[in-house]
């Protein structure tokens, strides 16, 4: 005989040995290995406050015959704790999707079982292939002032639990992030950065259903965001960067009319345009010390400010007048 | 059908959309804004559940992106002419029930009376637009309302500004369904014959 047990951990666990007498002479194994007499009360095998360690196979042999007798698979494991449960729209007007954890493992099987009650009406939610905690339901209305009530009940040989989350249609609407955010410098604007993205290709009905974003953006160098929300577009034009230092930028979505806000996107980095470096002259490096009072950042010594070769609005003293600028406003991080 | 998708006919229907989803916009962030108000002047369970009262027309639809253009307009204004009405006889219980007293609850139940009228005239203008008559209004005129207790009173307003609030959000919808550029004649998806 071959079966499965299941026992909490710190439980005390006694074994008999299929239908042998107590005073009959047993060997037992664990996953092959002897146990110690010290461990037996007759036939009886007695495994005092178990724990996860001694889950495994239990086989009891006949004293001489070595006979096997019976044997069976210890699962030491715990009841489950309250599951947690949530739930979010985000392909409205479509459906919406609730997806579930335990907080602590049980160690043993549990199964799953949601409910979804709408008003008086049950729903299906259909459990997806992948990922196994997770089931997605179609809204059979639109618009309903009337709460959606999910109950989750998980159960396993050792007890059940559940939780319930209650919720109007608005409310769970969260898109997934913007896709494919861009930001590019801007040819000959060393302040702009130009960002575009793409709607959460999860997200079905744009034109219907438009998203608002919302952009952040910083120089790595410091902590603080800059925030811009955009009522309609996919692309936006940052026009105050400072010039020559590198940014990251991210991107949050959000229905136009209800909902909360997606999270933040994929992070991307990008720097603005600065001119070509170019070797630096006598008169770029006075320059840049006269500015030291106001300015503390200094170009590293490849990079070219001034070039009267260059040709930049009217010519050299204009590429050197903003060089001038451009450590003026660096000084500005520095302050 | 063809005044309907003549490119100024267009353009004025988009335009009035345009404007119509604004006005609707506007119209729900203040009866949400009259939502809280209400709740809390009236003493009442923000999460308190309210059974669907009779007269009070229900903003949930099924198969909403099934819905013909012209049924999303009837079904719109006959909502809103509904509200009109509600919304007086509730600023009437309010003039009522606290007189003076409650002069702020008053007098944004009396600004978003007068966004709902204006969004009702708006639609009939949409309706006109394509032909379709605006229906008389005869028919839409409720019952009598049953004597209601204070407390029902109080629990049949907070249903009424509820259900407006998700039509404002489904007037908004509806609206940018209906502002979408119809395909070819037969088959137009906002203002097609309904099947």
């Amino acid at each position: 005989d071959s079966h499965i047990q299941y026992e909490r951990v710190g439980a005390d666990v006694t074994m008999k040995c299929g239908s042998m007498d107590w005073d009959a002479a047993v060997t037992w194994t664990a996953n092959g290995t002897d146990i110690d007499e010290s461990h037996l009360n007759g036939s009886y095998l007695i495994l005092k406050n178990v724990d996860l360690s001694q889950s495994g196979q239990y086989s009891c042999y006949e004293g001489s015959s070595w006979h096997l007798k019976y044997q069976t698979y210890l699962r030491v494991g715990t009841p489950p704790k309250e599951p947690v449960l949530m739930c979010r729209s985000n392909n409205y007007p479509k459906g919406f999707y609730c997806s579930w954890h335990l907080p602590t493992p049980t160690y043993i099987p549990n199964t799953f079982n949601i409910s979804v009650i709408h008003g008086t009406k049950d729903m299906v939610c259909e459990k997806d292939a992948v990922p196994k905690n997770r089931c997605h339901i179609r809204y059979l209305q639109l618009f309903s002032t009337v709460k959606y009530k999910v109950t989750l009940t998980v159960t396993n040989a050792l007890g059940k639990n559940s939780t319930t989350v209650t919720f109007d249609e608005f409310a769970i609407v969260k898109p997934d992030p913007p896709e494919s955010v861009v930001a590019k410098p801007v040819p000959n604007n060393p302040r702009r950065l130009e960002v575009s993205w793409q709607n959460p290709s999860s997200w079905p009905d744009p034109e219907s259903f438009p998203l608002k974003f919302f952009l952040r953006y910083r120089p790595l160098i410091l902590d603080q965001w800059q925030h811009v929300e955009l009522s309609d577009g996919t692309s936006h034009t940052i026009t105050d960067a400072y010039a020559g230092k590198e940014y990251i930028i991210q991107v949050a979505a959000k229905d136009n009319d209800i909902g909360t806000w997606s999270d933040w996107s994929v992070a991307v980095h990008a720097t603005p345009w600065t001119e070509e470096p170019k070797h630096l002259t006598t008169e770029a490096q006075i320059t840049e010390t006269t500015s030291a009072s106001t300015s503390s950042f200094m170009a590293p010594p490849t990079t070219k400010i001034c070039d009267k070769g260059a040709v930049v609005g009217s010519g050299a003293m204009a590429v050197c007048w903003t060089a001038g600028l451009v450590v003026a406003a660096y000084s500005v991080l520095f302050i | 059908m063809a005044a309907a998708d003549s490119p100024s006919a267009a353009l004025r229907r988009r335009d009035l959309c345009s404007r119509g989803i604004r006005l609707a916009g506007k119209m729900r962030a203040d009866v949400v804004d009259l939502l809280d108000a209400y709740v809390e002047q009236q003493g009442l369970d923000a999460s308190a559940s309210v059974a669907a009262m009779e007269g009070v027309p229900l903003a949930a639809v099924e198969r909403w992106d099934e819905q013909t253009g012209t049924q999303r307009l009837q079904e719109n204004l006959a909502a809103y002419r509904a509200f009109r009405a509600l919304l007086a006889q509730m600023l009437e219980e309010q003039r009522e029930q606290l007189g003076e007293a409650e002069e702020g609850l008053g007098r944004a139940l009396a600004a978003v009376l007068l966004q709902v009228s204006a969004f009702a005239y708006h639609l009939e203008e949409l309706l006109r637009l394509e032909s379709r008559g605006v229906p008389g209004e005869e028919g839409d005129a409720p019952p009598p309302p049953p004597r209601l207790s204070l407390f029902e009173q109080k629990l049949r307003g907070l249903g009424v500004l509820r259900e407006l609030a998700q039509w404002a959000v489904r007037s908004v919808r509806d609206l940018r369904q209906l502002a979408k550029p119809s395909p070819a004649p037969g088959a137009a998806p906002g203002l097609a014959e309904s099947p």
